[in-house]
């Protein structure tokens, strides 16, 4: 196990990695901007530096000042966290040559499931369904259309440098798949620096289903089921749950192994999450492999009992993992609701400001993930995420219940949350029946 | 905190209070307590006092310079250039007072730099990176020990702008 390291990154997930840090008895260092000084969650790092201002560009996202505060503080490790310098490759490939190991995957690894199209690719090797689509990269207007004929129409044309949502555009027809895949390119050139697309037909009211993976280096490679990402908006998850509603026995075990299969295919170690669709048939389609730990990885950890950020540890140490497939028993069900400083009824407007009160939720079967305290400032350069709220009960319907409890007792004053709307949601029929697809919420509840 | 104030002659800047205050009204807060150096503002509500306690600094010809503060989300008010600044570092590292271990330091106080005078080295990642003052002036104080690791934004030296 490592002695020290630094964890580049802030807030709740920065806070989450701390903790389990000082449960193994592995130092830490923190590195914050001039906008995070001060943070409460700062105080449980044993050293912490400054590393710019509050800009993410300035601070959290300069390599060169994160590495410099690795040599500083003398550590072994970098954990990235989520977003931010965790699915950078370069990043991940200059710790190594620093001697610093980079705890998530290897970056030949990262490099190659960071391309969505080579990772299509490589998941059609192994026999892991795809949405029908492109074979590889659409390289002019006319390959597009008649594939797009072939396919049937709606088609989503993706960036493949893209992912998480971003990058990609549905046309209905002829005339809008020329417009878009033009608009589509300059747009992945400007995001990503890539301009490269390729075509899947779209699937229309797509459940999402993903599959939390980790392998050691030792050849093990472990599934540990799914998680349902349904409740989304505008691509933002705002509500996962785990096991997934409704879904056939058969196909969750197919879909587990086929995320094993690639994760192995990949040479992929440490942790991550192999994202599908599900359509209203049944049918799932391998869509992304993410190459982190995710947020709503708490959900995963109360269903199995088993500590996912310790286990990146013990990975990336070297260490076997502590676990095989078959100790992975899965029990009850979870729920986490992301609570964002956001003003549900404008439109979900960010609302930074000071937290004058903070009541956070308790009981049986709740776990509360959040780096802010009354008195903390939201402030407008990060995202607005305040908390994850997760309940773990024996049944979905208790799980539902607990959460409306649990949503109600919690008392935020000073900026808006999105607890209302997690209640709405909760409360709708379709949710609770699981009649659902990743449109609902802008279906019902439009802007 | 870190920072130092400067010497400051203009023991009210109203408006700045006036900006505290209303802050304190809009999020509704009780108590203000601010320190920077040897100048502290508490403000407390509701009763309409301000204190203030100010260690006053030996006579300095510099003249007064605005504080910087250190509110939410308010942009940093830049030092004006004939009063008392820090050289701060703009990088994370290991600082080196001297261009190598057998020679002098760089600097040392009551030494004048311009903008362009090499006042330390700050080292990572293996590249000595030399600072450069960024302003005219006398150096007053060196605040960091030979060989220590310095964060983004550290006061390394005290500035006597304009000399």
């Amino acid at each position: 196990m490592f002695k020290r390291i630094l964890v580049a990154n802030r807030g709740e997930i920065a806070l989450r990695i701390l903790r389990a840090c000082r449960e193994l008895g592995v130092e830490t260092v923190a590195v914050f901007s001039e906008a995070d000084r001060g943070a409460a969650y700062l105080e449980l790092a044993d050293e912490a530096y400054c590393i710019g201002p509050p800009k993410a560009a300035e601070s959290y996202l300069k390599i060169d000042r994160v590495i410099s505060a690795a040599e500083i503080g003398n550590v072994q490790a970098i954990h990235p966290g989520y977003g931010f310098l965790a699915e950078n490759a370069h990043f991940a490939e200059i710790c190594r040559s620093c001697e610093i190991e980079f705890i998530g995957p290897s970056h030949e690894a990262m490099a190659l499931v960071g391309d969505k199209n080579a990772a299509r690719k490589l998941a059609k090797q192994v026999n892991v369904p795809t949405v029908p689509g492109s074979d590889g990269l659409v390289e002019g207007e006319a390959q597009a259309v008649s594939l797009a004929h072939e396919l049937g129409f709606p088609v989503l044309i993706k960036a493949a440098a893209g992912g998480g949502g971003r990058g990609m555009r549905v046309a209905l027809n002829d005339l809008a798949l020329k417009s878009a895949i033009q608009q589509a390119q300059a747009e992945a050139e400007a995001a990503f620096g890539n301009a490269e697309i390729y075509l899947e037909k779209y699937v229309e009211h797509p459940r999402h289903v993903e599959v939390q993976v980790i392998a050691d280096r030792h050849g093990n490679a472990v599934h540990l089921f799914e998680r349902d990402c349904t409740m989304q908006r505008r691509h933002q998850k705002l509500v996962e749950e785990s096991p997934a509603p409704l879904l056939d026995e058969n196909t969750r075990a197919e879909m587990c192994e086929a995320a094993v299969r690639l994760i192995r295919a990949a040479d992929y170690t440490n942790a991550g999450t192999v994202e599908f669709i599900v359509d209203p048939s049944g049918n799932y389609y391998f869509i992304e492999l993410n190459a982190r730990i995710q947020v709503e990885h708490p959900v995963t950890e109360l269903v199995t009992g088993i500590d996912l950020i310790k286990a990146q540890l013990l990975v990336a140490s070297g260490e076997k993992l502590p676990f095989a497939q078959g100790d992975v028993k899965p029990q009850g069900a979870s729920i986490e609701c992301r609570i964002n400083a956001e003003d549900s009824e404008k439109n979900f407007r960010p609302t930074p400001g000071t937290i004058s009160r903070f009541r956070v939720p308790g009981g049986f079967g709740v776990r509360f993930d959040s780096h802010v305290h009354e008195g903390y400032v939201v402030s407008p350069y990060y995202d607005s995420m305040i908390g994850k709220l997760l309940v773990h009960q024996p049944t979905r319907a208790e799980a539902i219940a607990c959460m409306k409890r649990a949503l109600a007792e919690m008392r935020v004053e000073g900026v808006k949350t999105t607890i209302p709307m997690h209640q709405k949601i909760l409360d709708h029929a379709a949710f609770n029946e699981s009649r659902v697809d990743t449109t609902f919420i802008e279906r019902t509840w439009p802007s | 905190m870190k920072e130092s104030s400067p010497t400051n002659q203009d023991i009210f800047d109203v408006r700045k209070i006036r900006r505290l205050v209303e802050m304190m009204k809009a999020h509704d807060l009780s108590e203000i307590d601010l320190q920077q150096g040897e100048v502290r503002i508490q403000l407390r509500r509701p009763q309409p006092c301000f204190q203030q306690s100010f260690v006053p600094q030996p006579p300095n010809p510099a003249l007064a310079a605005p504080m910087k503060q250190e509110a939410v989300a308010e942009p940093a008010v830049p030092p004006r250039a004939d009063a008392g600044i820090m050289i701060k570092s703009p990088m994370v590292g290991t600082f080196y007072a001297a261009p190598d271990p057998e020679s002098p330091p760089f600097v040392k106080v009551g030494d004048h730099v311009g903008p362009d005078t090499i006042v330390c080295i700050v080292e990572a990642m293996k590249v000595f990176n030399q600072i450069p003052a960024e302003v005219s002036g006398r150096i007053t104080a060196v605040l960091v020990e030979n060989g220590s690791s310095v964060e983004f934004g550290q006061p390394l030296f005290k500035i006597e702008a304009g000399g």
